[in-house]
């Protein structure tokens, strides 16, 4: 009963056994109405005119043969979720077809299905069941998820009375237990803590190499790099770009690029909004931030060179007056402050004369910042007077996006960090040394 | 509708784990469990009791010309049982109803993220009432055992086992049915609440007028009386209640003609709902 009902939704078999999941032609259409009743009308009478198109998925194509590991990519609502929910099974494609082999458990639904009130085991019962397990074979499979959640006596008290950890444990511990061929995954993992993490993670590892094929949706670039041999790349319900993992994520980050410069400098339009003070000798009237090819950007890699510009028109007379910048995280963390007189070699300007303008750069000839958003602050002081004093301070002046393809460090800063490993070996010999280099 | 009928007995066990769990959590999730399943209807049972037989002095007593035409008295035992049969039915489907109209929104987590048969919730929530109704039934049918029929004797025991006659037979006839019927009206009303979201509150209000248009607390021919009897023409529940009581309290097999009318509008229910609810089913999850 299990396997007719799973794939119940894709009856004939294809033909080339050795895929598990081969999409053709694929297109969602979701019709979209203002009025609920429209969709009634529609029923009775279908009138075009009554609802908007909103097309989730076009001509999408994908093969992904057995036991691979398949990594999906887009940005926020480029139709992953929909490709997830077809290759699933849940709804069907407006045109084209959805071909499975076996059973498909997704890690989307982690949980679905649990009643609050009845304990651990007897969800565990009903969640199989809905996966189109029979009674003996729940009763073979329940030692082995309830060991793996890690639940111990709670198992036997009610789910309401679970943690949010203990709850995803054990849904994890469900949808993987039951010997799925094909596993679809939404999102990085985010079960529990550390502990149980590796614990998923080590699971998923043997399902690849028993043979099981994972489609893993995500976002998170880094992520889909170190677990897929292949990756397709959504934009606005289409397939752009599958292949190699290298190749796919130079396009998704040329397409996070452009779409975050696009999006920033909306953002930026409403930056006056922001605190600015001072005595107004000296305007800051411009920041830049330049990447590595000089260019004018709002997205920087990690380890990317990159130049902050500041452009100044000097209104009056001042002495001494000291640029500086600012740098924060999104969340307000303050990352760094710095300017060109605090150094060891100092950059001073004895007096500025109206009419006078320029431009003051800082380098960074490595960007240590990690992935994140984060936003400058530009400060100009007169340094003369023994507390300097604010000229033009302009909070929150620019926000720019730090991508990472590589995802070897996680945090806020990349430290320039060797490893190294000096082994002594049981039974003398040489000492070994292993080193990462930098 | 055959198709339906296929997937429900593909999906047996499913079906069975859906009962179980919703009649242990029907019983389980409060201290006093099943005993609630009992206090509810006799509590409403003596509420309506009080209104209607003691304050509004509605009687299962006919006139003395309709005693010629062959009706007899009833004893406030029997009346007790009569209304207690009805509520019991009544509970069942009104129940069923409300929550089929909502099953597929309360079930969307499982239905938009897992391949669902959703065409077993309907059934489902149609077999955990029945098991309740059937306490109800038996109740009844162990009253109208053990309690004296005669008016002038009031409340006392008497054991008759007379009462249980072989028409007792039809009783599982009656539950399909019952569960035809009321299964039809609740893929029906799933379906239409998935396009129009006021559905479940129009059902609310309906069932409650239905529930006071079925002579439930009061004995039909007062309606015939008044001159409303189309309104029990028209009423499949009227007809369906009245078969339970003919069998359960007055020990007797219940009229043919209602039965088979019955027998038609619960078959032509069904076909209609749940090949509305088929000819919608696929696009049931892009419409939570």
């Amino acid at each position: 009963m299990s396997e007719s009902t799973l794939t119940k939704s894709t009856p004939k078999l294809d033909s080339d056994a050795s895929l598990a999941i081969r999409a053709h032609d694929v297109s969602k259409l979701y019709r979209i109405y203002s009025r609920p009743i429209d969709r009634l009308l529609d029923l009775l009478a279908p009138d075009p005119k009554r609802s908007r198109e909103f097309w989730a998925l076009r001509s999408v194509y994908i093969d992904i043969p057995k036991g691979s590991t398949v990594g999906i990519i887009g940005q926020n609502g480029a139709g992953k979720s929909t490709l997830l929910k077809l290759l699933s099974g849940v709804t069907e494609p407006t045109t084209g077809t959805v071909h499975v082999h076996g059973r498909v458990t997704s890690l989307i639904e982690l949980g679905a299905g649990f009643h609050p009130e009845f304990s651990g085991r007897e969800n565990i019962g009903l969640a199989c069941s809905i996966l189109g397990l029979n009674a003996e074979e729940v009763r073979e499979l329940t030692p082995r998820v309830i060991e793996f959640s890690e639940l111990g006596d709670f198992i036997d008290r009610p789910v309401k009375t679970y943690s949010s950890g203990m709850y995803v444990r054990l849904g994890f511990a469900v949808a993987t237990c039951v010997d799925p061929d094909v596993l679809l995954i939404d999102e990085a993992l985010s079960v529990g803590d550390e502990h149980f993490r590796g614990k998923c993670l080590t699971r998923l590892n043997e399902f690849r190499d028993g043979g099981g094929t994972t489609v893993f949706v995500s976002h998170d670039l880094g992520a889909v790099k170190s677990m897929c041999q292949n990756v397709v790349l959504i934009d606005q319900g289409e397939v752009v770009e599958q292949g190699a993992p290298e190749r796919v994520a130079t396009e998704y980050l040329k397409r996070v690029k452009a779409r975050g410069n696009e999006r920033l400098s909306m953002l930026q339009r409403g930056s006056h909004e922001y605190p600015r003070w001072g005595s107004g000798e000296i305007e800051v009237h411009d920041v830049q931030l330049l990447g590595g090819d000089g260019q004018p950007t709002r997205v920087l890699r990690t380890g990317e060179h990159a130049i902050f510009r500041l452009s100044y028109r000097v209104h009056q007379s001042v002495r001494c007056p000291v640029f500086g910048l600012g740098l924060y995280r999104s969340d307000g963390t303050y990352v760094c402050g710095t300017n060109h007189f605090w150094r060891e070699q100092p950059i001073s300007i004895d007096v500025v004369d109206p009419g006078e303008t320029g431009e003051v750069d800082m380098a960074v000839p490595a960007l240590p910042l990690l992935e994140g958003q984060y936003y400058l602050t530009t400060f100009l002081y007169d340094h003369s007077k023994p507390a300097p004093t604010a000229i033009d301070h302009r909070e929150h002046v620019l926000t720019f996006q730090v991508v990472d393809a590589n995802h070897h460090q996680h945090g806020l800063v990349q430290l320039s960090a060797a490893w190294a490993v000096r082994r002594q070996r049981a039974g003398g010999g040489a000492p070994e040394n292993l080193e990462s280099g930098r | 509708m055959i198709q339906l009928l296929g997937s429900l007995r593909a999906h047996a066990p499913l079906l069975r784990d859906f009962v179980r769990r919703d009649l242990k959590a029907r019983y389980v999730g409060s201290s006093m469990g099943f005993f609630w399943s009992l206090v509810f209807p006799v509590i409403s049972l003596c509420v309506y009791m009080f209104v209607f037989r003691t304050i509004l002095r509605v009687r299962w007593e006919p006139t003395p010309e309709m005693v010629a035409q062959g009706f007899h008295e009833q004893s406030p035992a029997m009346t007790a049982l009569t209304m207690l049969a009805g509520i019991s039915i009544w509970t069942a489907f009104a129940e069923t109803l409300s929550r089929s109209t909502n099953c597929l929104i309360e079930n969307s987590n499982l239905i938009q993220k897992v391949v669902f048969p959703s065409e077993i919730l309907p059934p489902y929530l149609c077999a955990s009432a029945l098991v309740n109704m059937c306490i109800g039934l038996a109740i009844v049918l162990l009253g109208s055992v053990i309690l004296d029929a005669d008016p002038a004797v009031g409340w006392a025991f008497g054991f008759r086992p007379s009462q249980l006659t072989p028409a007792l037979v039809l009783l599982p006839l009656l539950m399909l049915l019952q569960s035809l019927f009321t299964i039809g009206l609740g893929y029906l009303l799933a379906t239409l609440n998935l396009y129009l979201r006021d559905t479940f509150h129009v059902i609310g209000v309906a069932t409650m007028v239905w529930m006071f248009a079925t002579p439930i607390f009061y004995p039909d021919f007062i309606v015939q009386q008044k001159g409303y009897g189309w309104i029990l023409d028209i009423n499949p529940m009227y007809w369906l209640i009245e078969a339970y009581r003919d069998i359960v309290v007055e020990a007797h097999w219940p009229d043919w003609f209602p039965l088979a009318r019955y027998f038609a509008v619960a078959t032509l229910t069904f076909w209609v709902g749940s090949t509305f609810f088929w000819s919608q089913r696929r696009r049931v999850p892009d419409l939570l």
